[in-house]
Order: C-alpha cells, then structure tokens, then sequence
C-alpha cells in the first residue's frame, strides 16, 4: 500500500448499536418487502437471506493467507478471500445449478458438495505445492495443537513466521467453508430462479419457456452479485486473512452474520423488486 | 477521455475526479440515447465511452479506499463495486430513458448502507469507507449499464432481453439471444472488474503516480471496449459495430502508447530487450 494513513482498527470488538441498527434495517427491508409482495416474493428474500449467512459464515473458515501465505510465511491458501469465496461458491453454484430442477434440497447439497470439492483440491493442490515445491512443513502458529489431530505444532514452525503450510484443521475448514458458501450460493439461485420462473411472464407478457434465459440469467447473475458482496464483507470481518475454525478472529462471526444478513437482504429485495414494481 | 490526465503537483484532487468522472459518464450514456431519437445505432460506442471514463474514476475511488490498508487486497474492492453495481443496474434498466439515473441514485443507497455495515456493524472505522463503496457501486451499476449499451445500443430492459434469431431466412424474436439471456452481462461484469481493480494492483507502491494509473486504467477500459465492441456485432448493425472497435481500438493504442511512455517516465532506468535472436548454430 502507498500511503498508509491509518491501520485499520477492526478489533474483535462488537458495536452494539451497530448492530441494534442493523438488525432494525432488516426488518424494514422485510418489512417492504411484505408490503410489495407478500407472498412468493417474501419467501424469496427469507430464503436470500438465509442464503447469504451461509455464504458469509462460511467464509470464516476458509483458510486464508494472502501475499505472506505466498512466501510460506503464513498458513493458508496464498490468495485473497474474494476470490476463494468466489472460487469454490460459484462451483457450487453451477454444480447446484445443474442439479436445480431436483428440488431445493438436493440442489443445496449438490451446490454444497460442489463447493467443497473445489476447496479440497484447492487445499490439497496447496499442501502440495507447499511442501514439495517450497519444502516447508505444515504448522499453525494461532494454536499449539491441531484441535483435530492433536499434533503438536511449535517445533514445525520456522522462526520468525506465523506457521505455514496447510494444518489438518485448516483444510477440514476449508472443506466446511466451500460446503456452507457453495449451499448459501445454490439456494440464493434457486429461490430467485422460482420467483422470476413465476412471475416473469406475467411482466414480460412472454411465454414461460421464451423467458426462462432471462429468468436463469438475472437469477444468476444476481447469485453471483450477492455472492461477491457477502464474500468482501466477511473479507472486511476478518480483515484479509485467517486461519480456519481455530483461529481468534473466527470468533467474530456474529457480526458478519448481521452484517450479511443486512446486505442480503438488501440486495435481495432490489432483485425482488424487478419483477414486483 | 474527458478526465484529464496530466502531472499537477500533488495530483488531480478526489473531488475533482469524482465529479469530472460522474457527469463524463452520465453524458457519455444519455449520448447513447441518441441511438433511439435519430432511429440510429451509430451512437452505441458512446457507452464504451462511459466505461472508460466511469472506470477511470472508480480505480482512483479504489486508490483512495486502499491507500488505508484494509489487508483484503486490491481485487476484492473491484468485486464489491461489481456486485453491488449489478444488482442495481438490473433493477434501474427497467425504469426506461430514466435508466442512468436511476442506476446512479439506486446505486448510491445500496453502496451507502453497504459502507454503513463495513463501517459499523463490521467495525473497519476508516475514514473513506462509507463514501468509497458509494462511489464504487455507482461506478459497477454506470460502467455495466455502458457496456449494455455499447454491446445492445440501449440500456432499456426491453433493449436488453430482446435478441433475434434468423432461421431459414425467418427473423424471429429470441430472448436466448439477448445481452442478459445469453449472458452476455456475465462477460461483461467481468470485463468491467477486472479492468477497474488491476490498475490500482499494479502501479501501487512508493513510486505510484496518479498519472499513470489512470492512464492504464484507461487503458484497460478500451482494452475491455475492444471485448464489448466485438461482442456488438451481434446485436447491432455492421456499420456501428465497426465504428465503435475502431473507436476502441484507437483508443487503446493512444493509451497504451501513453501508458509505455509514463512506465518509462518514472523507471529507473528501461532496456529495450528485443526478442530472442535466432543464433544460427548456437
């Protein structure tokens, strides 16, 4: 960065009034959004809602590690969270999306497993690289043992680093995160693509096959928007990286969970508006 | 190009910028409106135009933002601008010619509540938050809706799920081939996120100068235009396709031919390494 004016001062610290607003900002959204359109419209937003939590509470535990990852000077995948979360979210959004006309849920789980599978060969993929290409081993500097495992880690980590490599915890967090964001993606696009499904010829005056590009599409592209959103506000939560589930900054999920929830619905209720006004 | 770009001391103020680069693009897409009142499609390349100068003001936006640092890197702040811009583009193409504003205005409230939760609820307390992701989502919903209409000659919905397909030498109306069914906004959101995010990644640093981003950022934008422009020759007619990639790629090379020589003005030093050579029996 050039000028570097004023660090961040994001701490695990909550602001409760913040989030008193936050939450009183979705009820008015839910509450317009009740007045615009009652019913099918209504269940969308819960569902875009329920769907974007997902997304931002999965994110918390992609093992994170941006450019210092990258000089296997901290743990994680050497990449920033937009992207990872955008990685393995839109695989499970297409996997879920070939998977749409079997119902909600074995779409969800299909975007879900999707997901996941993205992030377990991303992570493996990593520890490969890391290990037989960088030579480092794989150690957590945030704890002393590997919750999972039990794996001792101080005598693996060089000095100096913060760990590197991808810990066993680490990657079952980065399964967990794809599994969580590519369901939270999938269901996002479901319950947009029935809304628009129904209510798109009606406003277009179409046929429903002839608007079914338009309602895959918009439903689509507003996945992928709302997917982008939730993803850089928890990239702000965490501000850049973190480690996995075990991580001190994974305790501050209650607020990207309000945080996503506004924004979801938020972004939401515009998609919902396109075919309700 | 109607920001301009040259050395002042100290640089072009954010303001200034902002403001040059909001009123350019608006211009640029109601420029696009002449496409309707003259039964035209002459006019499309405008909404290149409007990329290029709604990019050119989001990357310094971008540049303002993570000047403070917010370890998320560079990439992501081009992302939020494009996912937020397309929610509210999609929605403000439905209020016909009153589309731009409404794409702005729109754009405006969901980036404000957005740096509202970053700010607050999420903690981050930076200065510039709140209005950097108002200006970025109303950068991602103008910039889209240039693209929509350089590609579509329009930026009404009607304009954008109308295509047509010709059969046995039957024209019939298709929404398949249309800029939104055949997801051709998908392509075009990433041209527009891609090109406003690398130039601020790729000239930071101690030697960054406001000049030459924003001659790459340019750069990118007519780079991107090119993209679009021969995206368009599917949806509107030969003539103002080819006008608007020849406009790209004047642009382009104008710009890059810029760029080169302000890398090389603040370079150390340069060497002109040319290709390898052939070494005949080496």
């Amino acid at each position: 960065m050039s000028a570097v004016a004023a660090k961040p001062q994001a701490g695990g610290a909550m602001n409760p009034t913040a989030m008193g607003v936050g939450v009183v900002m979705l009820l008015i959204i839910l509450a317009l959004c009740w007045y615009v359109s009652p019913g099918a419209g209504l269940m969308a937003l819960v569902g875009v809602i329920i769907g974007g939590v997902l997304i931002g509470f999965g994110t918390h535990f992609v093992p994170v590690g941006g450019a210092p990852a990258a000089m296997g000077q901290a743990p994680g995948i050497a990449t920033g969270v937009a992207m990872l979360a955008a990685g393995a979210g839109l695989a499970g959004l297409f996997g879920g999306a070939w998977a749409a006309e079997q119902g909600l849920l074995v779409a969800t789980i299909t975007g879900g497993v999707g997901g996941g599978l993205m992030m377990a060969i991303t992570c493996m993929m990593v520890n490969f690289v890391y290990v037989f290409g960088m030579g480092i081993p794989s150690a957590s500097g945030k704890v002393a043992k590997d919750p999972i495992t039990g794996d001792t880690q101080a005598e693996f980590k060089s000095q100096g680093t913060e760990g590197h490599g991808l810990p066993f915890v680490s990657f079952v967090g980065g399964v967990v995160g794809g599994f969580l964001g590519g369901a939270g993606g999938t269901i996002i696009y479901l319950e947009l693509l029935t809304l628009y499904e129904a209510t798109l010829p009606l406003v277009m005056k179409m046929r429903p096959a002839e608007v079914m590009p338009i309602a895959v599409t918009a439903a689509g592209m507003f996945a992928v928007g709302l997917f982008l959103v939730n993803a850089v506000l928890t990239a702000y939560n965490i501000t850049g990286t973190i480690e996995g589930p075990h991580d001190p900054k994974f305790k501050r999920w209650p607020r990207a969970i309000v945080a996503s929830a506004v924004a979801s619905a938020l972004c939401g209720f515009v998609a919902i508006l396109i075919v309700a006004l | 190009m109607t920001v301009k770009v040259e050395v002042i001391e100290g640089g072009i103020p954010h303001q200034k910028i902002m403001i040059a680069g909001l009123v350019s693009t608006l211009v640029c897409l109601y420029l696009t409106y002449l496409n309707v009142v003259t039964n035209t499609e002459m006019f499309a390349f405008f909404g290149g135009l409007a990329v290029v100068t709604a990019l050119v003001w989001g990357s310094h936006t971008i540049k303002v933002l993570c000047s403070y640092g917010i370890g998320t890197g560079v990439p992501s702040a081009g992302m939020i601008a494009f996912g937020s811009g397309v929610i509210a583009m999609l929605l403000a193409t439905k209020f016909g010619s009153a589309a731009p504003i409404v794409a702005l205005v729109l754009a405006a409230v969901i980036g404000f509540i957005l740096g509202y939760i970053s700010n607050n609820i999420l903690n981050m307390k930076i200065p510039a938050m709140v209005q950097a992701l108002t200006e970025m989502a109303v950068v991602g919903a103008l910039s889209l809706m240039g693209f929509a209409a350089l590609i579509t000659g329009g930026f009404t919905f009607a304009d954008l799920t109308a295509g047509e397909v010709s059969m046995f030498g039957i024209t019939m109306g298709s929404t398949e081939n249309s800029f939104i069914g055949g997801g051709l906004i998908a392509a075009a959101f990433l041209l527009g996120a891609i090109a406003i995010q690398h130039p601020f990644n790729a000239t930071l640093g101690p030697g960054w100068k406001q000049d030459r981003m924003l001659m790459l950022t340019a750069e990118c934008g007519f780079l991107s235009m090119i993209g679009a422009a021969i995206m368009s020759f599917a949806f509107i007619s030969m003539g103002a396709a080819m006008l608007s990639l020849i406009v790209a790629i004047i642009g382009w090379a104008y710009t890059y031919n810029q760029y080169i020589c302000l890398s090389k003005r603040d370079a150390a030093s340069w060497l002109d390494a040319k290709p390898i050579p052939e070494m005949e029996g080496h």
